[in-house]
């Protein structure tokens, strides 16, 4: 009882945020909600019973990604605090693009479901709680330096490669102000 | 057909999928940089949870790589917010000004 609950809870977090970050006007709003959208799929990742995962989530997104995000906001409050009214075409077009990435994904998520090879979409319910290690650390650890590998020092270069270029982006116009007032 | 429940896929699949339509809609329409990259988060948050929610309903156990899969696109969603952020900062140091109708170019 409690669980679907706090299930639905989630549910409604993700689809109140989600739709909120898309369509409010004041950007430090849709931040907010977008804070709220991704605590909401943390919790999911609870649900999912994939702890590390939800604490990635919260970590990486509401520590890092979201307070970059509303960093920039306050920043220069005058341009990005309240969004200029969106053209009526723009938002006829966007909710077409919008209602087409629906149907689109919907219908991959069923087809997916239905011809994954080795799905269960529902779970069984007492045995169905594999092994527990699964959800771990460990064996996302174990992944990581063993068959991923590759793909984890490819994202280690991407971050880096990232962040120089961060840096080296912003820097150039640092350099440029200060020849200006000199 | 669509039945609500912790224990079901396509509950975690319809979330994902609305999150993902969510984000679709946010960066097509938003006019404010920030927004769009809003939108953008929303789109690889909903690929996550598809990952993740696929790894965890396996018929036999379940698979851990579906969990590695979502963290790896939580790293690109996190270097993405990096690099369009620096950027969107050049933007307005250039141009005092972040509404991609009016923004054009990255030169002053």
């Amino acid at each position: 009882m409690i669980e679907s609950l706090l299930f639905w809870l989630c549910c409604a977090m993700v689809l109140v945020g989600a739709l909120g970050a898309a369509l409010v006007r004041n950007v430090f709003h849709a931040a907010l909600l977008l804070g709220l959208c991704l605590l909401g799929v943390a919790g999911l990742y609870l649900f999912l019973e994939q702890p590390w995962l939800a604490c990635v989530q919260v970590i990486v997104y509401i520590g890092g990604v979201l307070v970059l995000i509303l960093f920039a906001t306050l920043f220069s409050a005058d341009a990005m605090g309240t969004e200029q009214r969106r053209r009526v075409t723009t938002l006829v077009i966007g909710s077409g693009a919008g209602a087409l990435a629906l149907v689109l994904a919907w219908r991959m998520a069923t087809v997916g479901m239905q011809n994954g090879v080795g799905l269960q979409p529902t779970r069984s319910e007492p045995g169905m709680v594999p092994d527990a290690m699964a959800g771990s650390t460990n064996t996302v650890g174990d992944l990581l330096v063993g068959d991923w590998f590759v793909p984890f020092l490819a994202a280690g270069l991407l971050l880096t490669v990232a962040l120089v270029g961060a840096v080296i982006t912003v820097q150039r116009f640092r350099v440029r102000a200060e020849a200006e007032r000199a | 057909m669509l039945e609500f429940s912790p224990d079901r896929l396509d509950a975690y699949l319809a979330i994902s999928t609305v999150l993902f339509a969510a984000g679709v809609l946010a960066a097509t329409t938003r006019r404010n940089a920030i927004g769009l990259l809003i939108g953008l988060e929303l789109l690889l948050n909903a690929a996550a949870l598809q990952f993740a929610a696929y790894g965890r309903f396996r018929a036999s156990a379940t698979d851990p790589q579906g969990q590695t899969a979502a963290v790896f696109v939580i790293v690109v969603a996190a270097a993405e917010a990096a690099l369009a952020l620096a950027m969107l900062f050049a933007v307005y140091k250039t141009t005092r000004d972040v509404d991609l109708e009016k923004t054009r170019e990255l030169r002053s």
